[in-house]
């Protein structure tokens, strides 16, 4: 302790002293009552001894020289010297001469009574005065200072007082007014103990308050305050001790002296009246005193014993406390059972046995003493669960745990193997219950042992519900590091015993669902990701499956909220084994680098995503370049979607790369996963050995569930059927009309056949026959193209250009789907027939293709219905894919595009194409083939915003170029010019470079260029122009909400008010109706903007007349 | 039409959950058909009870019959094993055609013995809507009208305004 505090604790102990020297004590007279004492003020005392002090003295009472012969060992701390304070020895006279002071005047009292009362009374005063206590105890001085007399009450006079006063009744019959002395002294006890031993206790306290308030101390050093934070309470509590020590010993020694001049006068004169009881005196003084002592700690001392023994008992325990040495990484840190030979354990043991046998002994450790160490030792308890296993779940992190383990669990009677458990077994049975049993046994009276085997078993049980109560709340993280954390779910397993645990389980896993993952910052992608892992982890905590269906609901709702799920399910389903092996890299990759990390740097126990999943970046830039070469394939929602998933929240990072939901495809693709089990009937299966009885919690209707079932699970999650079905038609169509290979059917056919599983055989009918359709289309292509070229000349001259067409029958019985390929000649032409009350609604886009193409078609069209007599094609334009060779002047470029897209670069070449006339309309502007939208509009009669979505594509592949067209009355309005030659600076249109050859087709002559270039131009950064347009979809949906809306004011009533509409829409569309009411309102008065509508009285709608 | 025509067994063929339902269900298609791609001169929506087995349908008089530029009202009300059973169709509108009585009840054999399944609102609709260009006087209801329709045209014209009333909802 630094000597500064010292002295200022010195300081301040002397100014108490003072205060206490000056009052007084109570009249040692039969009569007196300790109370009334109490109420002399100070300064009465300070006048009264002034005057008398100095006339009467007993030295031989107060020798300062015999202070050290006397003190036992354990006084002398070895902080003695703080303690120790050398008050000037006067005051201790004057206190004698208070105490004898009242006896005088007692004598001066006239006596009535009898020789017998007279000797009665000197007796009295004579054995009074000896065991009169000083009104001081505080000072080692003092304490010390036991008469040397003491021990053998030699003084025969005081041996006769005090056996006359004890058998007055025999002795001296005459005295009428006796009393008892034990008694007389016992009030002495408690008078001293309140007027001046509880105030030198508040002086100790207040050592500890000075620290506090101290302004210097606060600003210093933090660690260092906290240190010496203990230390100061360390202080008070010894120097309570202390104090209450000294007092204590003065009050024995009075007692002491009556006891033992009793025996002694017993032993010599033989008196006929019945010995004294000494010891039940002896057991009732102690009772007293120490009832006296337990009840008389205040709260400031509990306070700083609660902190001394925080300190204590956590060293003892192994968990590292807030004072420690080590606050500073603290959080690095985890409570871990002490070794046998560790120092500062075994300091703190020590320690803790003497503080407690000391408190003992003073009279501390009585019930407020116990809970007080109930408390502490309970928050030990929670503390070390807490810090030893919070985020502890992989099993790398629990061997290291579980390797400090010597012993081997005796008792549990339980089976579990979690390691966290073990351990936690382990230092409950050989630190916990033994600390209290050392603890308990010093303060107990009993004979029997404080902590008997079932205590341990009540702590041990104690513990595992801590554990499980921790491992409730980490739950989700536990969810999010699937599979990393299997062994913190045998730790839930072990713990997750009774049905309360389970709703316990349950609902705040639902609680932390809805905070953490239900809400619009999670993309749907995560959720699902989510989900898969939360049926992983539920599946291997509870095989039942009743876990999961108590926690699914929530999720299912907000689920059904999200539209796109549904697609993202099916598109995990149908990824590519391309996807899945990257995903499986990327994967391992972020594992890798989160190990790495980890080797680095341990995460703590709170970060969310410790193991496996990386950081934020990490997948999403290797997702990027894994996905590109599926990039074209998934240019719709989808790429939005993963998008989304990849910014925002840390969860986001383990969006698996492709921005899909490839594990379903991993587990579909997993042969272990997809066996089923053979035994229909479990119940039967006698020779299952892991059989356990259905879980208590379990519905009426509840059926063991045979597998984990992840798909399943996630499909039957996802609302009807219905919808499912309807969403999987749709993809898949989708992909069939995508996939130029063949082979690609693999995945859909098993999904296919997965559902059909679930769905029956009737439900994907309408898919059988979509990829029959396809499978189909290939022979009958194969047929047509034959008779077509039996019959058929090739001609030379057709453009470089391939397209793909779907066709739609006339009698709207058949799709088709054409394609064409240029192989070197002639342009390849390849369709697929759909049919088309199978296929989901395709839109058909109408615009002009090329007329070679359109001579393509019809004799396709012609061979179709040659071999399909009463069938008519019906062409899709829009559906196809095309690969486009473009030869410009330094480069050739090949693409797979779409048809549109096709189109729009086919326009630029149209003038060349027919008369071979190598200059644009205006022969005046020489270079580059340029169009504007209009002009492109006018030729293809196509959609304008398809029309400039193409031409982004174009420029995106630097085919194109865009220039501000300055005649155009618009400044919005463009030019497009094609890039012959990317050596080409880029100009402004005023002063564009000549080039005659503008033909991007190429049937001229091409120029000469460097390959870099072209390279460069091939691989151009493919951005796809994010021109909002007006969902096609939702253009759809209103016109159809637009068709209940009048039906509904034709039919059901004229006019109506807005939310009856909004209910009936709600109620009568079977997709549901996803409008508020304000977007309702906000299309009606669109409607009403357009004439079509009217509002009359009260608010209704109807529709205008015509 | 056609297509409604073919899709509607496939629906009719949906395993059989709760009948009532079922029939919902089924309405709940049929009304989407409706809406998606609606036929001229007839349209049909729920009763604004929300009852989705009690409709109110319209059709428009057919031009070269004498109901041309007339509106009718009806009533469907389907049975709960519909589309096992026929609704029941009434006209709201007065009307005087041959096959109507004065209570606006039909006679038309697909409400009766030749409804089947493959049936649906469109098609009652757009067969009534025929069956006023072309009443069935083999068997009338109102002998009047079937003797005046050959006879004296230009009568039962008159006598088919006389007899309409646009009637009013709310």
């Amino acid at each position: 302790m630094p000597a500064a505090v010292a002295s200022r604790w010195q300081d301040r102990r002397r100014r108490v002293f003072q205060s206490v020297f000056q009052t007084d004590l109570s009249p040692p007279t039969p009569q007196a009552v300790p109370l009334p004492s109490a109420n002399l003020s100070f300064s009465q005392g300070l006048q009264y001894h002034s005057g008398t002090g100095p006339t009467v003295t007993s030295g031989s009472f107060y020798d300062e020289d015999t202070q050290d012969t006397t003190q036992p060992a354990f006084f002398n701390p070895p902080d003695q010297g703080l303690l120790v304070s050398h008050t000037p020895s006067n005051s201790f006279h004057s206190t004698v001469t208070a105490g004898s002071q009242p006896s005088q005047l007692f004598f001066a009292a006239p006596d009535t009574g009898t020789g017998d009362q007279a000797a009665y009374d000197n007796a009295w005063r004579l054995v009074t005065a000896r065991i009169t206590l000083p009104s001081s105890v505080t000072s080692p001085t003092l304490a010390g200072s036991l008469p040397p007399d003491a021990a053998l009450p030699s003084n025969a006079e005081f041996c006769d007082a005090l056996a006359h006063i004890v058998h007055a009744s025999t002795l001296l019959p005459g005295a009428i007014r006796t009393d008892d002395v034990f008694a007389w002294h016992t009030h002495q006890v408690r008078a001293h103990f309140s007027q001046h031993v509880i105030p030198l206790l508040s002086g100790c306290l207040d050592t500890g308050s000075t620290g506090d308030g101290d302004p210097e101390r606060k600003g210093s050093d933090q660690e260092r305050a906290k240190n010496s934070h203990y230390e100061r309470h360390m202080v008070i509590v010894m120097s309570s001790i202390r104090t209450l020590e000294a007092a204590l010993r003065l009050y024995s020694h009075g007692f002491d002296l009556l006891v033992k001049g009793i025996t002694h006068a017993e032993s010599a004169a033989a008196f006929g009246t019945p010995a004294v009881n000494v010891e039940v005196l002896a057991n009732h003084f102690r009772r007293d005193i120490h009832a006296l002592v337990g009840n008389s700690i205040s709260q400031q001392l509990t306070k700083s014993l609660r902190i001394v023994l925080v300190r204590l008992v956590g060293n003892v325990l192994g968990i590292p406390s807030e004072d420690d040495d080590g606050a500073r990484n603290l959080k690095s840190r985890r409570p871990a059972p002490p070794t046998d030979d560790d120092f500062k354990a075994l300091a703190a043991r020590q320690r803790l046995h003497e503080l407690v046998e000391q408190l003992h002994n003073v009279g501390l450790a009585g019930e407020r003493f116990q809970v007080l160490f109930a408390e502490v030792m309970d928050w030990m308890m929670s503390a070390f669960v807490c810090g030893a296993y919070a985020g502890v779940w992989s099993a790398t992190d629990r061997r290291s745990l579980s390797s400090v383990l010597n012993t081997v669990s005796r008792g549990t009677g339980s089976s579990v193997t979690s390691p966290c458990i073990i351990s936690l077994m382990d230092w409950v049975e050989n630190h916990f219950a033994r600390l209290s049993f050392e603890v308990l046994s010093r303060i107990s009276h009993a004979s029997v042992s404080p902590v008997t085997l079932s205590d341990l078993k009540t702590y041990q049980s104690l513990a595992l519900s801590r554990l499980s109560t921790l491992r409730i709340a980490e739950l989700f993280d536990i969810v999010l590091a699937w599979p990393d954390s299997r062994g913190a779910l045998d730790d839930l397993r072990a713990t997750i015993t009774t049905s309360a645990r389970r709703l316990q389980l349950t609902s705040h896993f639902t609680q932390a669902l809805k905070t953490r993952l239900l809400h619009p910052g999670c993309s749907t992608l995560e959720i699902l990701q989510t989900y898969i892992d939360i049926i992983h982890t539920f599946h291997a905590l509870d095989h039942s499956k009743v876990l999961l269906g108590h926690v699914e609901p929530s999720l299912k709702l907000y689920l059904w909220q999200r539209e796109d799920a549904v697609r993202i399910v099916v598109t995990g389903l149908l990824a590519s084994p391309d996807e899945v092996r990257a995903a499986r890299k990327v994967k391992e990759i972020s594992k890798q680098q989160a190990e790495q990390k980890k080797a680095g740097k341990r995460p703590e126990a709170s970060t969310r995503r410790g193991a496996n999943k990386g950081p934020v970046v990490t997948p999403t830039t290797t997702g990027r370049s894994s996905r590109t070469p599926n990039a074209t394939r998934q240019r719709d929602g989808l790429d939005e979607s993963s998008s989304k998933a990849h910014g925002a929240t840390p969860i986001k990072s383990r969006a698996s790369g492709t921005g899909k939901l490839v594990e379903l495809a991993l587990l579909l693709n997993d042969p272990t996963k997809t066996r089923h089990t053979l035994v229909e009937d479990e119940e039967l299966d006698w020779n299952d050995m892991n059989w356990v009885p259905d879980p208590v919690d379990a519905g009426a209707n509840y059926k063991r569930p045979k597998s984990e079932d992840v798909i399943g699970t996630l499909i039957s999650a996802l609302g009807s059927e219905d919808v499912f079905i309807k969403e999987f038609a749709s993809i898949v169509a989708e992909r069939l009309l995508s996939l130029s290979d063949p082979a690609r059917f693999d995945q859909e056919l098993r999904v296919l056949d997965l559902l059909k599983r679930r769905f029956g055989e009737a439900a994907l009918q309408n898919c059988d026959v979509m990829i029959k359709d396809i499978e189909d289309s290939r022979r009958l292509d194969v047929a047509i193209r034959r008779a077509w070229d039996e019959q058929r000349r090739l001609t030379a001259a057709t453009p470089v250009m391939m397209s793909g067409h779907f066709l739609r029958s006339a009698d709207k019985r058949k799709k088709a789907a054409l394609q064409r390929q240029q192989q070197q000649e002639p342009t390849q032409y390849h369709a697929r027939i759909l049919s088309r009350l199978f296929w989901p609604a395709l839109d058909r886009e109408h615009f002009l293709l090329p007329d070679p193409i359109i001579e393509e078609q019809k004799r396709y069209e012609q061979g179709y219905e040659h071999l399909k007599s009463n069938r008519k094609l019906t062409w899709l334009n829009q559906l196809g894919t095309v690969r486009v060779e473009l030869e410009l002047r330094d480069r050739t470029v090949t693409i797979d595009c779409t048809t549109p897209q096709a189109t729009v670069i086919y326009a630029f070449n149209d003038s060349d194409d027919d008369d071979d006339i190598e200059i644009d309309n205006n022969a005046s502007k020489p270079p580059g083939a340029r169009r504007t939208v209009d002009e492109l509009y006018t030729t293809l009669q196509m959609d304008e915003d398809l029309i400039t979505s193409c031409l982004e594509y174009w420029v995106s592949k630097k085919v194109l170029r865009r220039l501000r067209s300055p005649s155009s009355p618009q400044g919005g309005s463009y030019t497009y010019v094609v890039i012959e030659s990317l050596s080409d600076p880029i100009v402004d249109e005023e002063d564009h470079p000549t080039k005659d050859d503008d033909d991007p087709f190429g049937n001229h002559p091409t120029s000469t260029t460097s390959p870099q270039e072209a390279g460069q131009a091939a691989e151009g950064p493919e951005e796809e122009s994010n021109k909002p347009a007006i969902d096609p979809k939702e253009l759809e949906r209103r016109t159809m909400y637009w068709q209940y809306i009048k039906g509904m004011l034709t039919n059901a009533s004229a006019s109506m008010p807005l939310a009856q509409m909004a209910m009936m829409m709600k109620m009568l569309i079977a997709d549901g109706f996803p409008w508020t009411n304000e977007e309702l309102g906000e299309f009606l008065a669109e409607k009403i903007a357009e004439g079509e509508m009217e509002v009359v009285s009260g608010g209704k709608y109807r529709l205008v007349k015509k | 039409m056609g297509d409604i025509q073919n899709s509607a067994p496939t629906l009719g063929a949906r395993k059989n959950v709760d009948p009532g339902q079922n029939a919902v269900k089924r309405l709940q298609t049929e009304l989407m058909q409706l809406m998606t791609s609606p036929a001229p001169g007839v349209s049909a929506f729920p009763s604004a009870d929300g009852n989705l087995l009690s409709w109110r349908a319209t059709i428009e008089g057919p031009e070269d019959t004498p109901y041309a530029g007339l509106t009718f009202k009806l009533s469907f009300e389907f049975p709960t094993n519909y589309p096992y059973a026929p609704p029941t169709v009434l006209f709201r509108t007065p009307i005087y055609h041959p096959n109507v009585d004065f209570s606006g009840r039909i006679c038309l054999d697909i409400l009766k013995d030749k409804w089947t399944a493959a049936y649906n609102t469109q098609t009652v609709l757009l067969s009534l809507q025929s069956l006023l260009g072309e009443p069935n006087n083999a068997s009338p209801l109102n002998g009047e009208a079937a003797e005046l329709w050959d006879k004296d045209p230009t009568l039962f014209k008159t006598k088919v305004m006389d007899r309409h009333k646009d009637i009013d909802d709310d």
